[in-house]
């Protein structure tokens, strides 16, 4: 083969690994998922619709994302015995104030704590004091506080102030509401608590940067409380700049592409020197 | 006495940042199983509320199931004196609580009706239903009454079980509390006390226990006087002497620590129990003709079981000075053991000047 030749050869299989990449790069993420990691979209419905309503129709047309779940890493007696894999977080927001609906399946409605072995169903929702920093997940430190919005199947809600593990305290008035159905073996809760926050140590939403946001859940029929639970990692609702905040997958897609470019026309270079 | 002050004070070992610490021991050889303990007890801190089914103080029947029943097997406490790791524990059940029942009083007392007095419900098991049962076989039966609160324990594994830091030790005197603010009701305490001596109350939806009457011993009750928990005061034997471990000059010192002859429940759990208990002498076993025989009735083993190696030693002790008594000689031990004075036998404003 001439020198010539082979020089074309290779400079047709460059193009056509560079189409490849870009055709990858813009189809990639769409085959993963249509949004960056780690997100809950936070979409705009009406108040007419009803949205603490979880059984509204509001609901039908926001996206869900599926959260695994694991046991927390805790000191208490069998942490690691959780029950809850997945739970859906759906988030939408009025003009004022902001949503989230979280279901997941649990066998028993566990409502009553009438003996010493009963434990309530629970279901708790983390989000930073301070939201351009990103706390501990396990309850945040006490330099880096979380609000933990907390419901428990017996029918309370309260809102907390925790600085790490075993710290939690009520706000003298929660301003948490939540509804909430089980049916057909799931629990679907919605909280919401207005965007605006003037309270000290009350997550503002109201804000210009992504928020995060982080799950637990607990399984009472099967004694879970307290450190024993099954909890997400962090995610974000997306508030910072851009419709969608920043789309790491699209950009890791296209810095993975180029790599393979790169190397494909080292690799070609390498191949004609011979 | 006070020339040997300062080895005595070593040996008494309290647990770390306590100033002092309340103790109580109980003669077993003295109580009737009249309950008034436990009425007394109920009617202060546990009568509704959630609280029926408790009992802070409770007094079941030797050899028993107890209450909780089976307490004895539910796990708690510590692995080993270093007091570095607990021993997995269970919360027992409503079933092995019992149920506080409800009565056909009105039906009986007011509506003529003839039938018998019982229980609304149908309970199949509840506090005492083993009462008096005891073990042996006649003529050798035997069973004896342990009175029971919580222990106030020196290495409580409760505190430590609790992942919101809601119970603590106090440190003027070592009283065990739960602090009702902090308890969020998850009753890693209730699993983790290896005599289970703490309670949930499910309509507070937290954890409640035996508060060594801490009102009352700090003198709140009426015309500002000190009283000892109620479960001594209206004990109509009077068994229990309250006081202060580290009150060297008192009895409970000298029958824990110099005597050796009351000792705590079970220290293999090792929490270091702060209730201490005279082992209880039973008399000997009868032929079947009704003779005495050289056998003790309540076996020895069982009294290790409950009471640890060093029972024996207690038994003989208290023998030897039995003895002593019988041949005409003096014993400070049996006059503490028979003390009626109350000022003797509850000693609890010792330290109030420091
Ligand atoms: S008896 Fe149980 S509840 Fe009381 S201090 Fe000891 S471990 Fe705690
Ligand atoms: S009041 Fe005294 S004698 Fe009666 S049961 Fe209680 S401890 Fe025993």
């Amino acid at each position: 083969m001439s020198k010539r030749g082979g020089m074309r050869t290779a400079a047709t299989a460059a193009t056509i690994i560079v189409c490849f990449v870009l055709l990858a790069a813009s189809v990639g993420p769409a085959m993963v998922s249509a949004r960056p990691a780690n997100q809950i979209p936070v979409e705009s419905v009406s108040a007419d619709a009803q949205p603490q309503d979880p059984t509204s129709e509001a609901w039908d047309t926001v996206p869900a994302v599926g959260v695994p779940m694991a046991s927390a890493p805790s000191s208490v007696p069998n942490a690691s015995e959780t029950s809850v894999e997945s739970i859906r977080v759906q988030s939408a927001r009025t003009e004022k104030r902001l949503y989230l609906r979280l279901s997941w399946a649990d066998g028993t409605a566990d409502r009553n704590v009438s003996g010493p072995r009963r434990f309530a169903d629970a279901l708790a929702v983390q989000v930073p004091v301070n939201t351009s920093a990103r706390p501990p997940i396990s309850m945040g430190s006490d330099r880096n506080l979380v609000n933990v919005w907390y419901w428990s199947a017996d029918g309370k809600t309260e809102e907390l102030l925790a600085g790490g593990p075993g710290t939690t305290t009520k706000f003298e008035e929660s301003a948490v509401e939540t509804e909430t159905t089980y049916d057909d073996g799931r629990w679907t809760v919605v909280m919401s608590r207005e965007l605006e926050s003037s309270a000290e140590n009350r997550t503002p939403f109201a804000v210009e940067n992504n928020v995060d946001v982080a799950f637990a859940v607990w399984n009472g029929s099967e004694m879970e409380r307290s450190g024993r639970k099954s909890v997400s990692e962090w995610y974000h609702f997306p508030f910072g700049p851009g419709p969608q905040g920043p789309p790491y997958e699209s950009i890791l897609w296209t810095i993975a592409g180029l790599a393979i470019v790169g190397v494909a026309l080292v690799t070609v270079k390498a191949v004609q020197k011979n | 006495m006070s020339t040997d002050n300062d080895a005595t004070t070593e040996q008494v070992d309290l647990a770390e940042g306590i100033d002092h610490q309340v103790a109580m021991v109980m003669d077993l050889n003295k109580c009737i199983g009249c309950q008034t303990c436990t009425v007394a007890c109920k009617s202060l801190w546990t009568e509704g509320g959630g609280r029926d089914y408790m009992y802070w103080n409770n007094v079941e029947t030797k050899p028993g199931k107890g209450y909780p029943r089976d307490w004895e097997d539910s796990g708690g406490g510590w692995k080993s004196s270093e007091h570095n790791e607990r021993k997995p524990g269970e919360i027992p059940s409503q079933e092995d609580y019992g149920d506080a029942w409800e009565f056909n009083h009105e039906e009986i007392l007011y509506n003529g009706s003839d039938e018998p007095l019982r229980p609304d419900s149908d309970p199949e098991w509840g506090p005492n239903w083993d009462e008096d049962r005891g073990a042996g076989e006649y003529p050798n039966s035997y069973y004896f009454y342990l009175p029971r609160i919580c222990n106030h324990c020196t290495h409580p594994s409760c505190v430590e079980a609790c992942p919101r830091k809601a119970m603590y030790k106090r440190e003027e005197d070592g009283i065990v509390l739960i602090d009702q603010e902090r308890c969020r009701g998850y009753r890693y305490c209730v699993e983790g006390c290896p005599y289970k001596k703490v309670y949930y109350n499910a309509t507070q939806k937290t954890s409640e226990k035996c508060i060594f009457c801490y009102p009352r011993i700090e003198g709140e009750g009426p015309d500002g006087e000190t009283f000892a928990p109620a479960c001594a005061e209206d004990c109509p034997p009077q068994l229990r002497l309250v006081g202060f471990l580290d009150d060297e000059e008192g009895p409970i010192h000298k029958l824990v620590n110099e005597y050796e002859v009351a000792l705590p429940l079970h220290p293999e759990y090792q929490t270091q129990p702060n209730v201490y208990y005279i082992p209880p002498f039973a008399p000997p076993q009868h032929s079947e003709d009704g003779e005495s025989v050289d056998v003790e009735r309540i076996p020895r083993n069982y009294l290790e079981e409950l009471f640890g190696e060093r029972v024996h030693d207690a038994l003989d002790t208290i023998e030897k000075e039995r003895d002593k008594v019988n041949r005409g000689g003096e014993s400070e031990l049996l006059d503490m053991l028979t003390d009626t004075n109350p000022a003797r036998k509850y000693r609890l404003e010792v330290f109030d000047d420091e």
